[in-house]
């Protein structure tokens, strides 16, 4: 793991390191904070508009706003959450996306520490071949996914517990992603200190001990790092959900957002409301993961 | 050692496989549908969708069968996708009588003389165009449900009261007008070229004008080629207009410009243009979307698409959808019935959001002066001709209005786009 | 292999791992409880209808049906005579395959460069978190609205595109990025190389703090410069993370399709010119219902994408090795 905190380059110690340092300071910065206000000029450019009555959104550019700050209204929001249904959907989104982002997590960090660590036949050769899966095209594999679903009863609820018909797509969308998952965390699980899980298995302690003690609490940023990815996928996901959800109450709100499109108008200020209410659950997930993000995507490739 | 590891992958390949074949192997029975409930799918979305529903909800009201209305606005994509896999919903309402074609050839959908609508009941309440457009091989397979007109073009009534234009009636005076614009400064027109259906429903009001509708007919149904010199000298007519002094923003400003966009660019808050060429929906798109200070009449009006060769006259170029059904019991043939009556029609136009086809339904029960000018034009039309891009099979339709954008941008290629067209043409209509 | 002066220190790889009592069968056993569960979905959800995919791929396949069977017939047509998937009938060619290459080494390369370069320059600075929010924030929006967003930038009308604001500012003409064959394929690279730097910056940046100190401060001890210390020092040691970023960089790039399909509308914009191979699958299996042919496009890049993913696997395999 990671044990240096001081940055890097902080103190150059020779002469040359000094002057450069000196002379690249105020460039840096002026480079640094440019590029990232241009960077996110696009996405306050959507902020703005998401605030702005549609009439003028077609009219003229969102920096327009500023010479006319009163123009600015809630509407767009208002007509997004009020709409039938919305809130609906906003617990579908939330009821498909964090079993479908949990399910993968735990069977895919079940799966890597087997390729890691448990050295069973064709290992590797399975290995290979789920890495290559992450090819599969979504797609193609809906026809596939519906039929089965329908066969199997995958999108109806059971045993009376309306949640239970999204069994079908926790589990679509949990194929999809554990691919990724043992990829990222078999590279991850690889790197750990082997004389720890050694000592482990000397004191006899069995496999799942093994991975219940030592691998997953030192493998925490790993974790939270694919769960970020595959949280933000699932919850933009419109093509599944729109394919493989039949009923209109089960839909997550990327369905129902395109509900509100007509055929011929683009109701751009209705996307943009959409588009910032879809970003805030991501957002918060983001944010208060960000520091296990940063150092578990070292995953198995840089060894600390 | 690098050959025995693929050896082992490949091995495990097999058993991993074969394990996920065996599983499925073993299923169970379809699902069941809820009886006293179908599903009725199509792409309108917005207040098109609220119309709709308060269409619904009266039937639901009259018969208690709920009506679950989905919305896909890929249309084409859910529907195959939903077909392959065996989970069609009872009911779909299809903008594109192309795809109804297809799937009436494969089977997909029923016969509704077989579902108690029969020939009589149909023609009683639709002229013989929609009938026909229903019509697959002799039987009838989809009823009209709402209609519109793309013939018509919106112009700005304050601008040309302004410099003394009066609308066109001709193509010479639809030139000139054109003219007098430019040479008074301002920009004729806008063209939201970049959707590239605004750009067929161009070709196909000129073509309709130039070449005939018999010919129209046979062009969108495979049975002559685009390489016809009739279709290039359509095309030479359209680009009178469509050319870079006439357009805002010139030839590729307009490629680079969406379909709502062009329409802000003649009706929006700061106007750039003065003409802009689509169909009846542009009003409440201009009046709700774009600027809600217009007024119908003093700043934004239409005019029906002029003359080009006298003898073909004023052909109506329009679209519509069909509703058509996947499955056949009493729910589904009871709205079919109640879908395709005037007192459903009547309910939908009083919306204001559609025009109706079914000649049953009252003008009066119109809400507005655009929307009933739309329908008087639809009603009155002698010749109704289809749009012609959603009679084309497939993704054929989405390749001629990319073709036509290479046109418009290099019109000097257009012999040999228009053959490496109809090389695609050939191939989706005979079914490769 | 190890020129790299760390590996002594470092945790070797678990491939030789002693043994649990009961052998061979018993670790079998134990690696199936594992992974079998994962293993169990992967099969039914993903291995399946892979497996449905490739097989339609030799049929005609019209409604996912397995009739009329056509051997290789479908790949050929592909290589042969689909002017959309690959033209060769003028120099240069065109065509999906043509455009994905050109997406391939333009998106890979641009989201490499700026990542690499964000990360190395954000750690010089007090205000890193914060800058790399900022860049990352878009991965957070969905690909479509990633497109819509990037259609008002491009605008061609200077009062509603912003860059053709800015140029209309200067006192340019505006230049219609979505609306001229040679700018569109270039513009929708872009919009996604926006939306996707923030990913490679993060884990370039994170790799880099990897580095232990005593080496770049034993080089700068040495006399070694800023440059010179990027390129012999850290870029070696970054070798692998980068790695990793290219496989989620090329895995992105075979499968995209949304942003192209917001952007250049069903008809991959003029011409058909920003048409790439996912595009081109979706239209022929979900659009025209020519299933078998679109599993034929599908399969065709699944063999195109194979190799890659064997070198990157092998790739990581190696950093065992050196570990």
């Amino acid at each position: 793991m990671a044990s240096i905190e001081a940055p890097v380059l902080a103190t150059p110690t020779t002469l040359s390191g000094r002057i450069v340092r000196a002379l690249s300071r105020s460039p840096l910065h002026i480079v640094l904070i440019g590029v990232a206000l241009l960077w996110t000029l696009p996405t306050i450019g959507l902020a703005i508009t998401s605030f702005r009555p549609r009439s003028d959104i077609l009219s003229t550019g969102w920096w327009h706003a500023f010479g006319d700050l009163g123009s600015l209204t809630g509407h767009n929001y208002s007509l997004v959450l009020h709409s039938a249904g919305m809130g609906q959907a906003f617990l579908n989104s939330l009821y498909i996306t964090i079993p479908a982002t949990l399910l993968p997590l735990v069977l895919g960090s079940l799966a890597a520490f087997a390729f890691a660590w448990i050295p069973f036949p064709f290992r590797d050769g399975v290995f290979l071949l789920i890495v290559a899966l992450m090819i599969v095209p979504i797609q193609m594999a809906l026809v596939p996914l519906l039929k089965l679903f329908n066969d199997w009863q995958l999108n109806k609820p059971h045993l009376g517990i309306d949640q239970l018909g999204f069994v079908g797509i926790w589990f679509a969308h949990t194929a999809f992603g554990l691919p990724l998952a043992i990829f990222l965390l078999r590279n991850f699980f690889i790197t750990l200190p082997k004389d720890l899980v050694e000592a482990a298995r000397i004191d006899g302690a069995s496999n799942f001990e093994i991975f219940r003690r030592i691998v997953i609490p030192l493998s925490v940023p790993a974790l939270a790092s694919y769960g970020i990815f595959q949280f933000l996928w699932v919850w933009n996901d419109l093509l599944m959900a729109l394919v493989l959800i039949g009923d209109p109450h089960r839909q997550p709100m990327t369905v129902k957002i395109t509900t509100l499109l007509s055929t011929y108008g683009v109701e751009f200020h209705l996307l943009a409301a959409a588009a910032f209410l879809l970003m805030i659950v991501p957002l918060i997930v983001f944010f208060s993961l960000q520091r296990y993000f940063v150092q578990g995507l070292l995953a198995g490739s840089v060894k600390t | 050692m690098k050959r025995r590891k693929s050896l082992i992958a490949s091995a495990v390949a097999i058993a991993v496989l074969t394990a996920g074949l065996t599983a499925t192997a073993i299923s169970a029975k379809p699902a069941k549908k809820h009886a006293g409930t179908i599903e009725v799918l199509s792409l309108w979305g917005g207040s098109e969708k609220d119309a709709f529903i308060k269409v619904t909800d009266a039937f639901t009201k009259k018969t208690g069968i709920k009506v679950n209305y989905t919305t896909a606005r890929d249309f084409v994509p859910v529907i195959r996708t939903r077909l392959a896999a065996g989970n069609p919903p009872e009911v779909a309402i299809i903008p594109r009588p192309g795809v109804l074609a297809d799937l009436a050839r494969q089977g997909a959908v029923k016969n509704l003389a077989t579902m108690g609508l029969s020939s009589g009941y149909i023609r009683a309440r639709y002229s013989p165009a929609w009938v026909k457009l229903g019509t697959v091989d002799g039987k009838t397979y989809g009823v009209a449900a709402k209609a519109n007109s793309k013939s018509v073009i919106w112009y700005r009534p304050d601008v040309f009261k302004s410099l003394k234009l009066k609308p066109a009636t001709t193509w010479a005076q639809l030139l000139a007008v054109t003219k007098k614009l430019k040479a008074k400064g301002k920009t004729p027109w806008a063209q939201g070229a970049k959707d590239s259906w605004t750009l067929t429903d161009w070709f196909e009001n000129v073509y309709a004008r130039t070449a005939g509708p018999a010919k129209y007919q046979r062009l969108f149904a495979g049975k002559l080629s685009f390489s016809d010199a009739s279709v290039s000298s359509a095309l030479r007519t359209m680009l009178q207009i469509l050319q870079n002094k006439y357009l805002a923003g010139g030839v590729q400003g307009a490629l680079g410009t969406g379909f709502v966009d062009g329409i802000g660019q003649v009706f929006g808050k700061s106007p750039k243009a003065n003409m802009y060429m689509e169909g009846g929906f542009v009003g409440g798109i201009a009046l709700d979307q774009v600027n809600t200070a217009l007024r119908p009449g003093k700043t934004i009006d239409s005019f029906p698409w002029p003359t080009i060769k006298p003898a073909y006259g004023h052909p109506l170029v329009g679209g519509g959808d069909l509703a058509a059904a996947f499955t056949d019991n009493a729910d589904v043939r009871s709205f079919l019935k109640y879908i395709s009556s005037s007192e459903a029609g009547t309910i939908w136009v009083s919306t204001g959001a559609i025009v109706s086809p079914n000649r049953q339904v009252k003008g009066g029960a119109y809400p507005n002066s655009l929307v009933r000018k739309e329908a008087k034009q639809v009603a009155s039309a002698k010749v109704f001709l289809f749009d012609g891009s959603d009679l084309l099979p497939g993704s054929l339709g989405d390749d001629w209005g990319s073709t036509l954008q290479g046109i418009l941008q290099s019109p000097g290629s257009m012999k040999s786009k228009l053959s490496s067209f109809q090389a695609k043409a050939k191939k989706a209509f005979s079914g490769g | 292999m190890s020129t790299d002066p760390l590996s002594a220190s470092l945790p070797r790889a678990p491939a030789h791992a002693p043994r649990l009592s009961g052998g061979k069968g018993r670790e079998t056993l134990q690696g199936l409880i594992f992974a079998g569960p994962a293993l169990a979905v992967l099969g039914l959800f993903l291995v399946y209808p892979a497996v449905q995919t490739i097989r339609l791929a030799f049929y005609r396949g019209f409604g996912f049906k397995f009739e009329h069977y056509l051997g290789l017939q479908n790949f050929k047509d592909l290589l042969t005579s689909d002017p959309d998937f690959l033209d060769r009938s003028h120099f240069p060619p065109t065509g999906a395959v043509v455009n994905n290459l050109k997406w391939l080494v333009i998106y890979t390369l641009a989201c490499l460069v700026f990542g690499l370069a964000l990360a190395v320059l954000t750690v010089r600075v007090r205000y890193e978190p914060v800058v790399k929010s900022m860049i990352f924030v878009p991965m957070a929006i969905s690909a479509t609205a990633v497109g819509v967003i990037w259609l008002f930038v491009y605008s061609p009308d200077p009062s509603i595109g912003l860059i053709n604001a800015v140029i209309h500012g200067i006192g340019g003409s505006p230049i219609s990025f979505l609306g001229r064959p040679d700018t569109l394929n270039y513009a929708i690279i872009f919009a996604y190389v926006w939306a996707s730097t923030g990913f490679a910056m993060v884990v370039l940046s994170a790799a880099l703090k990897g580095i232990p100190t005593e080496i770049i401060e034993a080089a700068r001890v040495d006399g070694a410069g800023e440059w010179a210390i990027f390129r012999r020092v850290m870029l070696p040691m970054l070798s692998l993370p980068i790695s990793v970023v290219t496989v989620w960089l090329l895995i992105n790039v075979i499968k995209v399709f949304d942003i192209i399909y917001v952007m250049a509308g069903p008809g991959g914009g003029i011409n058909g010119g920003a048409r790439v191979i996912a595009f081109n699958m979706y239209t022929e299996a979900l659009v025209n219902g020519r299933w078998g042919y679109g599993a034929s496009i599908a399969t065709f890049m699944f063999i195109v994408l194979l190799p890659f993913m064997i070198l990157s696997v092998t790739r990581f395999r190696s950093s065992r090795v050196i570990a």
